[in-house]
């Protein structure tokens, strides 16, 4: 084990190489993290390459040919417009992927930024953005969500309208970017208040290392060290999080727009196919069953991998 | 000695316990002319560091400057602005510190790490910062020079590190450099060659150094004047030479006694000074380190004696019986 690792070493002078190529292996040899990453990899595919790989367009309907079983034509049926749920679930993993990223994305940047600051900054200042974490963690996700956007979504509709009636700019016709911007908004202003608990409880114990001091010590700005010397040492556990964390994503975006709330028809989006199966899961049950198995794999996958990462990644675990 | 690069009076710096402010360095005075070195000897917990990091404000969470002052330049360094403090550190003060293992920041490339102080303090370009920082490593004898900067510190040895680190905090080539220790995680081997290296520096550079350490030995040949601390005071300070021609105060005997020699006899017990020092939050009236003084008297468990010359000369020591105050005071 100790052999190739120092020989990578010598030939390859970038040590951070083999310090991943040493967490690869350990991730590797676990059964489920490669399960997982597989699932993840697929996923990844399908969403990227969904307009090229998808038998139909998620849109045409074919009215002589509704709520049909599974056959070689449509893999997985069609539903009650005889659209083939195949190509919707490909397309609702577009949206699935888009939302987990970019939400993920908004709330690690939003809860690294904070909880760097309250870190490393300390006193009021940490106080003040604890406070509002523990604030935001303690408003149930659903309802805040269901709040934001039945009450901004209206307004902002109208408002889009009227300008559009105003300036006659096709800019403004585009009111699926409403839903997008709300529904992405919503949920990372729900979602980052554990990163940003997680980042600073990191920063708490690297702020004090001796080469946070000895950077102070060159006469270093606090935001210069704070970028260059804390955050990158605090980003090992984030990297465990985000995975499991886009998993989590992906699940609120679906319950969402179960519930009504999130991304609106006709894009597609495995929440709201799951929530018009389950009105005919007794006749048609292949329409739930679809969206459902493929959400539950997707989720599992990103647990599953985030937990491997976790393994391969967190030093304190090796030794078990 | 007319004009003093750094000069400090009665600096005080206090840490908050649970029984209240402990006083861990109390009215230490001291002054270092401009190429001068100074040695600053004393054992774990006597204050050295934390003197030297409140010159720069950098002590830890906890602990406060609680009076004193320490003029560079004509500045006060203990009441200047964060910003102003900022241009000191790195620019006119060099610090390099005990531990070269853990100094670094593991995620940057030494290079990285090495143009940051010139980039910050003499607005340098990235790129002449980055030839400037070849040929500061090629100064402190890095075999490679330039190529090492695409290393990351886990990939140079300790004593490698420790050059990097003097290298760090003479990239600006600061009038004062100060070294906490920097020997005492590196092997008896690469410790001369440190020190070396610094005498070597100095003699080109012409900087002045404060050399903070426990090892009064190995320091005798790099630095002019040494100050002895226990429990937060100076007891002693003399000329490096006369320190060890006639070390004064009780507590210096012993650090100098409990030193090997290569001639003592072979089967000869190093002697130890019995007991620990005092907790700073209950420390005695009188000279801290009465009780552990063989030469103790009644008077120095009650009232601490001042640092007074000895033999008239720059020798100065705090001890009631061997520097005899009493009789300057009458």
């Amino acid at each position: 084990m100790t052999m190739p690792v120092t020989l990578s070493a010598a030939v390859e002078p970038d040590e951070q190489v083999s310090l991943w190529r040493d967490a690869w292996h350990r991730l590797r040899a676990n059964r489920l993290a490669v399960f997982g990453l597989c699932i993840v990899v697929i996923l990844v595919f399908v969403a990227v390459a969904g307009p090229w790989i998808s038998p139909y367009d998620f849109l045409s309907q074919d009215l002589e040919a509704t709520n049909q079983g599974p056959s070689m034509a449509h893999w997985f049926g069609t539903d009650d417009l005889g659209r083939d749920v195949l190509s919707r679930v490909i397309y609702g993993a577009r949206t699935a992927l888009l939302v987990a990223v970019v939400v993920t994305g908004i709330a690690l940047a939003i809860g690294v930024t904070l909880g760097a600051i309250a870190g490393y900054v300390g006193g009021r200042v940490d106080a003040v953005i604890m406070w509002v974490t523990d604030m935001v963690m303690s408003v149930p996700s659903l309802l805040l969500v269901v709040v934001i956007n039945t009450s901004l979504k209206p307004p902002l509709s109208a408002f889009m309208d009227a300008r559009y009636l105003a300036t006659h700019n096709p800019i403004w016709r585009q009111t699926i970017w409403i839903d997008f911007v709300l529904v992405f908004g919503s949920m990372a202003l729900i979602l980052w208040p554990p990163y940003a608990r997680l980042v600073r409880a990191q920063v708490l114990s690297i702020r004090n290392r001796n080469y946070v001091t000895a950077a102070r010590a060159l006469g270093l700005t606090p935001g210069l060290i704070l970028r260059r010397y804390v955050v990158p040492n605090a980003l090992g556990p984030v990297i465990v999080a985000v995975s499991a964390g886009l998993g989590t994503a992906m699940v609120l975006e679906s319950a969402f727009s179960f519930l009504g709330v999130g991304v609106r028809p006709p894009t597609p989006s495995w929440g709201n196919m799951i929530s018009d199966g389950l009105r005919v899961w007794r006749t048609y049950p292949h329409l739930l069953a679809a969206p459902a198995a493929v959400l539950g794999l997707a989720t599992v996958a990103f647990s599953f991998l985030g937990d491997g990462l976790n393994d391969a990644l967190n030093p304190r675990q090796w030794r078990k | 000695m007319t004009d003093p690069l750094l000069s400090v009076r009665d600096l005080a710096v206090e840490v908050s316990t649970r029984r209240g402010p402990a006083r861990v360095v109390d009215g230490v005075s001291f002054h270092i002319g401009r190429g001068e070195a100074l040695g600053v000897v004393g054992e774990s917990g006597c204050g050295k560091s934390i003197t030297t990091l409140a010159l720069l404000g950098l002590l830890p969470p906890g602990a406060r400057v609680a009076g004193g002052s320490a003029r560079m330049e004509g500045k006060d360094l203990l009441t200047l602005s964060r910003r102003a403090l900022r241009e000191v550190r790195g620019g006119r003060i060099g610090m390099i510190f005990q531990d070269p293992m853990t100094s670094f920041n593991p995620v940057l490339k030494i290079g990285d790490q090495l143009i940051e102080p010139l980039i910050y303090h003499r607005g340098m370009l990235r790129r002449e910062a980055w030839a400037r920082a070849g040929e500061l490593l090629r100064l402190v004898g890095i075999p490679g020079g330039a190529s090492r900067l695409d290393n990351y510190p886990h990939e140079l040895s300790g004593g490698m590190r420790q050059r990097v680190m003097i290298a760090m905090g003479l990239a600006c080539e600061p009038p004062l450099l100060i070294a906490d220790e920097p020997t005492t995680a590196l092997d008896v081997t690469i410790q001369a060659q440190i020190v070396d290296l610094v005498k070597d520096l100095r003699a080109r550079l012409g900087m002045s150094i404060i050399w903070i350490t426990h090892d009064l030995a190995l320091v005798s040949g790099l630095v002019d004047r040494v100050i002895v601390l226990y429990a937060g005071k100076i007891v002693e300070e003399a000329p490096v030479d006369d320190l060890y021609a006639r070390p004064t105060h009780p507590y210096t005997q012993g650090l100098l006694a409990s030193l090997p020699t290569l001639e003592g006899e072979e089967t000869r017990r190093l002697p130890a000074i019995g007991g620990t020092p005092p907790d700073p939050g209950r420390r005695p009236a009188g000279c801290p380190f009465a009780p552990r003084c063989p030469l103790r008297v009644a008077r120095c468990e009650s009232e601490m004696p001042p640092l007074v010359a000895v033999a008239g000369g720059p020798h100065r020591a705090a001890c009631w019986v061997n520097a005899k105050p009493q009789e300057l005071a009458a």
